[in-house]
């Protein structure tokens, strides 16, 4: 990758941009809200990966693989099943004031984590590279907000959007770990994302029919 | 030292899952036909899977490695036999299908029936998860190979929740949930794995995403990289295996699938899981033979947790499902020694273990449609009115009890030979005891549901009948497979054979 030709700026700007829009979603209790702070995300993801594609062509259709499954297809998905009624999400394990601080706290550790032993993550002379180092950490820090968001979620649509942004970050990583990915394992990866959030609505959907609720701590009918 | 197989380019590997691939998206697409050509096209399918399947294997055995689309797809010892596995066991869930599928689990739902135009979407997830599979057993892309487990996990999501009520729904959730989110680790290490062995600059391109081409080079990852890359791998494949502590999804998705699902998951998924997981972290054994250690460790964690949570069941679906998370133990135990006694050993339980519990899940199925019931509390007496039901049981419950002359007590053995051959006494002693547990939790099932009182409310009546043929005629043909295999286990030994050489990293 010819890293001379990157616009290293904008990269900063949209690395920040995404860490800032995954504690929004995550953090905002209203679900279409998250789902539009989600939908900004993706749109920030495609921006991005356009942005290291001078370097590397390929990412170009990176990008345009992430616009249909990301930004067009999953937001689309997720307002439908969201549906048009009260959007408000179950209370979560942690309340607003603690939970925005143990975001934080594992979007610094995180990011300072990756960024700091980045060698152990990425062999490569590339991946180690100031911008591709801040883009792991990146990567890595969206990771962890959406593992905690499907940890500490009651509501099963909110999970899923923590889901969403759990690949996000997997997919980030990818344009430091493995820029030269084939189109067809990219598609497959990106396209099984999509096929997911899909089906988990769906059988949330039938959840709410049977259960009235989309609470997961309704799902008690199996015990160990 | 035996030379290395010959490598031959043949169209094997992209048939046998283009196959079952094609004719789910004819099942899905011709669903106006119903439910006859939805079962015929499944059952034709999966018989040509196993064709293809034995066909690879007189490839294999012959000392050959096939190999399509470039090195893209790779089928030696190892792939063949989960093809094979995957084969026969999808024709003997697909023939038990035939009759059972249209009969709600649920006590509360016995005389129900689903609605027709849902079975042929039934067939069609049904072929796509074969072809999931197969896929995954016959790549040799790590990344295609998670493409695969995870598409495994999403053809069958919808089947877990296939009856579409509360226990359905609740497994269904979590199962695409929590599998998507172990499996997501997986993907993380096989991108690592891709990265570092791209780093090492020794191979071309593309080449690093090829598993028969990084094995080369794993000797030039650094430690740290590899550490990761293994955990990440252990954690995403682990929880598709069925791993303790990765398991919990198992029990509700195995139980509240309808039974010829349960089969292919119990039977043949966690298989393919295994697969996944030993295929890559084997790569890493020669460079750091100290995992073997914490593989067997893992091993035997996941069989006294899986046997002790199963002595705890009332239900016989989910006591089988955690007898699979204990049986697994013994599979990771033998191929994570990474000897060529202990892959040898763990393989051969691998495929025992796909014959008796995917008898022993018929059985309890046959149980559920005869009688609506399927807690251990609520059956008895069964052993007149269901002699074919019953005799598989008792054959599947002395086989994976480990018991001679069925087929479980010789791959245990082997097991067991292997972690004292290592020096791993105490490793040997908990299967031991484990497998004294086992035959306790199967014995007492058994003995409670065939030839005890039914203690509970809503006990069955008079009128409780034995199968029909198209539901005893595969349970017969799989006890009949545990008494081959235990009196006759060479049988198995030319395949088992190259598969074992294909792990067998750590010597004798």
């Amino acid at each position: 990758m010819n890293t001379e030709l990157l616009p290293v700026d904008l990269i900063r700007t949209l690395s920040m941009l995404l860490v800032i829009t995954s504690v929004a979603t995550v953090e905002i209790r209203r679900l279409r809200l998250s789902a539009v702070a989600y939908s900004i995300q993706a749109l920030i993801i495609v921006a991005l990966l356009a942005s290291f594609a001078p370097g590397n062509p390929a990412l170009y259709l990176w990008a345009g693989t992430a616009l249909v499954t990301k930004a067009i297809l999953t937001p689309y998905f997720l307002f439908r099943g969201i549906g048009s009624g009260d959007d408000r999400e179950l209370k979560p394990l942690i309340g607003f004031g603690p939970s925005v601080l143990v975001a934080v706290l594992l979007m610094l550790g995180f990011y300072h984590l990756t960024h700091t032993h980045v060698a152990l993550l990425a062999p490569s002379e590339l991946a180690q590279q100031e911008l591709f180092r801040t883009n792991l950490a990146v990567a890595s820090t969206v990771f962890a907000l959406g593992l905690y968001a499907v940890l500490t979620r009651r509501d099963a649509i909110k999970t899923v959007i923590g889901l969403c942004l759990l690949e996000n970050g997997v997919h980030l990583s990818l344009v430091s770990l493995a820029p030269g990915l084939p189109e067809t394992a990219l598609f497959g990866v990106a396209s099984e994302v999509v096929v997911t959030v899909y089906l988990l609505l769906y059988v949330i959907g039938g959840v709410r029919r049977e259960f009235g609720t989309t609470d997961t701590f309704a799902l008690r009918e199996l015990h160990w | 030292m035996t030379a290395d197989p010959a490598v031959v380019t043949s169209s094997l590997p992209v048939l046998a899952f283009l196959l079952p691939l094609a004719a789910g998206a004819v099942v899905l697409l011709g669903r106006r036909f119903g439910r006859v050509l939805a079962q015929a096209m499944t059952l034709v399918t999966a018989v040509a899977v196993l064709g293809i399947g034995a066909a690879m294997v007189v490839r294999v055995v012959a000392h050959q490695v096939l190999v399509a689309w470039g090195n893209e797809l790779r089928v030696d010892g190892l792939s063949a036999l989960l093809v094979v596995v995957i084969g026969g066991i999808g024709v003997l869930a697909s023939l038990y299908s035939v009759r059972y599928v249209d009969r709600p689990a649920t006590p509360e739902r016995v005389g129900e029936t689903i609605a027709p135009h849902r079975l042929p979407v039934f067939y069609g997830l049904l072929l796509w998860f074969l072809a999931t599979m197969l896929f995954g057993c016959v790549t040799n892309n790590i990344v295609m190979l998670y493409v695969a487990v995870e598409a495994t996990t999403l053809t069958s999501g919808l089947l877990v929740a296939f009856y579409w009520d509360r226990r359905a729904l609740e497994a269904g959730y979590k199962y695409l949930m929590l599998l998507t989110i172990g499996i997501t680790f997986a993907l993380f290490g096989c991108v690592l794995v891709y990265a570092a062995g791209a780093a090492t600059g020794k191979l071309e391109g593309g080449q690093a995403l090829l598993l028969s081409e990084v094995r080369g080079v794993v000797g030039l990852i650094p430690s740290g990289t590899a550490l990761i890359a293994v955990a990440f791998l252990i954690v995403g494949f682990g929880t598709k295996a069925g791993i303790a502590p990765f398991h919990p999804w198992l029990p509700d998705a195995h139980a509240e699938a309808p039974t010829p699902v349960s089969v292919l998951l119990s039977g043949v998924m966690i298989k393919m899981a295994v697969y996944a997981l030993v295929r890559t972290v084997s790569i890493f054994y020669p460079t750091w033979p100290e995992l073997a250690l914490f593989a067997v460790g893992l091993g035997t964690f996941t069989m006294v947790l899986g046997v002790v949570l199963a002595l705890a069941q009332d239900d016989l679906k989910r006591l089988l499902a955690y007898s699979s998370v204990s049986q697994m133990g013994y599979v990771l135990a033998g191929v994570g020694l990474g000897t060529y006694l202990g892959c040898y050993g763990g393989l051969f339980h691998l495929l025992n273990h796909a014959v008796f519990k995917s008898l022993l899940f018929m059985a309890v199925g046959a149980l559920i449609y005869s009688t609506g019931r399927r807690r251990i509390s609520e059956l008895g007496g069964l052993a007149r009115r269901m002699p074919i039901t019953s005799a598989c049981f008792f054959i599947g419950a002395v086989a994976i009890s480990g018991l001679p002359p069925l087929s479980g007590f010789m791959s245990k053995l082997t097991v067991f030979l292997a972690l004292a051959r290592s020096g791993m006494w105490w490793a040997a002693a908990v299967a031991v005891v484990v497998g004294l547990l086992t035959t306790v939790v199967l014995m007492r099932a058994a003995s409670a549901v065939f030839w005890g009182q039914p203690a509970g409310q809503g006990a069955v009546g008079d009128s409780v009948r034995e199968v029909p043929p198209s539901m005893w005629v595969p349970m017969v043909i799989l006890a009949v497979a545990c008494v081959v295999l235990g009196v006759v286990p060479q049988v198995a030994y030319p395949l088992l054979d190259r598969a074992a050489v294909v792990l067998a990293t750590l010597g004798r």
